[in-house]
């Protein structure tokens, strides 16, 4: 099978620093891929491999089967988002729309058709004359996303493309990029530190940490059953308990996670059924539902209690449930 | 709120009017004594006025010799200075590497040393290289210190453009040379005009470096000062004196302009 992007034992080290190490990853074509981490964890840094800004030190880069190995960015058919859209400001947003096709040589009047195209695609519709200077956030965004679309990439990378957008117009370019991937149908490759995002948008995602990567899968797979404890902690929050805390729930010595939403709690400690019993720290208010963090005893679990029934106070004793197959057994790192 | 705002004024205005007339009454008596008819001796007032100076300027061929001398030279070291000047800049903002601020101090003494210093290191130099002083070494000189006006300049805008652009533009296809004449030229391109005018006026003008490194040949301000000592012809002098205010007034005036109004152009990454 042809991969739209595979890394094969890809390490990319800066002196001591090992950004990317042992990478090995395969993008199927098509898809719209999350690369997931905290900050520092090499998600950039496989992007600008992918991009050709930067090479790696080791292994192996294919793109849709050709090697990749001195090929420069203005070579490969891949184009990029950036992250502060990098739109050229000395240029209309239709000449920066066009950019691609002008550097390739194509005729003014074509350059002039595919760039109002691309604006239609992206929702700009008579922005063609302005200055970038002219736009709000969200505009030059999707400047940046026409841009890159012009050359018809066959894989389209986007660079954290929505850091920079309020909440509200975060999650509207959420369901514009998704819907415009499947019109599309090229591949996006997609870097955010934002796990909601991540999930909310990806067909598959990687989670990376220190330069490895640590998990790879499906959203629903890696929220349900992640690898390690980082990945339980870094996407979505969990109940994250060490082996000795383990034992007492599932009979072995292994780290877990239990994610809130599972766990419910019932004010009568001595109900059957009921896993574990302890004393409510504290409770945190989330709008439509309310996080319950109970000392069990040498450790806190912290339970998702829906917000309209009656919360119970910090001291109260409670008892906790959930079903046996919600405690996920993963290794340690 | 200060109430006592206007009687201040005036004092203020007397200062500043004396001062100005400090700074340029001696250029427009200059000017005034290109006009006078006494050739030997600056008397006040100018017994009495004349364009003749002009018609004998105009004539005498050591001032085109050493106008063409000063304007060759100007040209070529603010050339050399543009080049270099643009990417040792683009090399300082773009990288990062060990030894980066020696050099990036390095590039700027020669403005911060007296020229006198600059002179004679460059004479010994030549002389120890065995060099013989031409039109060539006059030009080195002059480029040791248009280079740092261009650097100077180009550093200043280069940090204004965001990295990403020149990458955005390799990214779409761009080459590097493509990169340069759409993206990075027309970012950087008044910051260049307005230094290279600066930098044409600074040779255009220069003395200090110009004696230690000039044989022969005199460069128009060179020339200058030898017809100062020599009490011949006079206003001749004040003539050439007022078309080098001229001249390298305007593109002085140019840059100012050009840079001031360059703001809006570069730079605004987000």
């Amino acid at each position: 099978m042809t991969f739209a992007v595979e890394f094969q034992d890809v390490s990319r080290h800066f002196g001591d620093i090992r950004a990317v190490d042992h990478v090995d990853l395969q993008i199927a074509e098509g898809t719209f891929f999350a690369m997931l981490g905290p900050s520092g964890s090499g998600k950039t840094t496989c992007l600008r491999l992918i991009s050709g800004f930067d090479q790696p030190s080791s292994g192996h880069i294919r793109i849709f089967d050709t090697p990749s190995e001195g090929v420069p960015p203005n070579r490969r058919q891949v184009n990029t988002v950036f992250q502060d859209y990098a739109l050229f400001p000395h240029m209309n947003v239709r000449d920066n729309v066009a950019y691609g096709l002008m550097v390739r040589g194509d005729g003014k009047a074509h350059r002039h058709q595919q760039a109002e195209e691309m604006l239609s695609l992206v929702k700009l519709d008579g922005f063609g004359d302005r200055k970038p200077a002219q736009l709000s956030g969200g505009q030059r965004q999707r400047v940046a996303l026409a841009r890159a679309l012009v050359n018809r990439p066959r894989v389209l990378l986007l660079d954290e493309p929505l850091g920079a957008l309020d909440l509200k117009l975060r999650e509207q370019m959420q369901e514009e990029l998704k819907s415009l991937q499947q019109r599309l149908g090229i591949t996006f490759v997609f870097v955010t530190h934002d796990q909601g995002e991540a999930l909310s948008m990806a067909d598959s995602l990687a989670v990376f940490n220190e330069g490895r990567i640590v998990q790879v899968g499906p959203p629903q797979e890696i929220y349900e059953k992640p690898r390690t404890r980082f990945v339980a902690d870094f996407v979505g929050s969990s109940n994250v308990f060490d082996p000795q805390i383990t034992i007492r729930f599932a009979n072995v010595a292994r780290w877990s996670s239990l994610r809130p939403e599972t766990v419910s709690l019932t004010p009568a400690p001595d109900a059957t059924g009921v896993l574990a019993r302890g004393h409510v720290r504290s409770t945190r208010y989330l709008g439509s539902s309310i996080r319950v963090t109970v000392d069990v005893g040498g450790a806190d679990i912290t339970a998702q209690h829906p917000a309209s029934a009656p919360v119970p106070q910090p001291g109260a004793e409670v008892g906790l449930t959930w079903a046996t197959d919600a405690l996920h057994l993963m290794d340690q790192d | 709120m200060r109430s006592d705002r206007s009687g201040a004024s005036l004092t203020l205005k007397c200062a500043a009017i004396g001062g100005l007339l400090f700074l340029h009454l001696p250029i427009l008596l200059i000017f005034l004594y290109a006009f006078t008819t006494e050739e030997r001796s600056y008397q006040f007032p100018p017994p009495g006025l004349t364009l003749q100076w002009f018609a004998v300027t105009w004539n005498r061929a050591d001032v085109w010799t050493a106008l063409s001398l000063s304007l060759k030279v100007a040209t070529v070291s603010t050339a050399i200075a543009l080049v270099m000047g643009t990417l040792c800049a683009a090399a300082m903002v773009r990288t990062r590497f060990f030894g980066r601020e020696v050099i990036s101090l390095l590039v700027i003494l020669p403005i911060a040393l007296p020229g006198i210093i600059t002179g004679i290191s460059l004479r010994s130099a030549f002389n120890l290289a065995e060099i013989p002083y031409s039109t060539f070494t006059i030009i080195l000189g002059h480029a040791t210190f248009c280079i740092v006006v261009v650097y100077n300049n180009a550093v200043a805008r280069f940090r204004r453009l965001s990295g990403s652009m020149i990458e955005a533009s390799l990214d779409l296809g761009a080459n590097s040379f493509q990169t340069f004449r759409y993206v990075i030229l027309p970012n950087i391109g008044t910051a260049l005009l307005a230094s290279g005018m600066l930098a044409f006026a600074l040779s255009f003008d220069e003395v200090i470096v110009t004696t230690f490194t000039a044989g022969q040949q005199s460069t128009l301000p060179i020339w200058m000062l030898n017809e100062l000592v020599r009490p011949r012809q006079r206003p001749v002098t004040n003539v050439v004196a007022m078309i080098v205010v001229l001249v390298t007034f305007v593109p002085i005036l140019a840059a100012y302009y050009l840079t001031r109004g360059g703001e809006d152009t570069a730079g605004h990454g987000k």
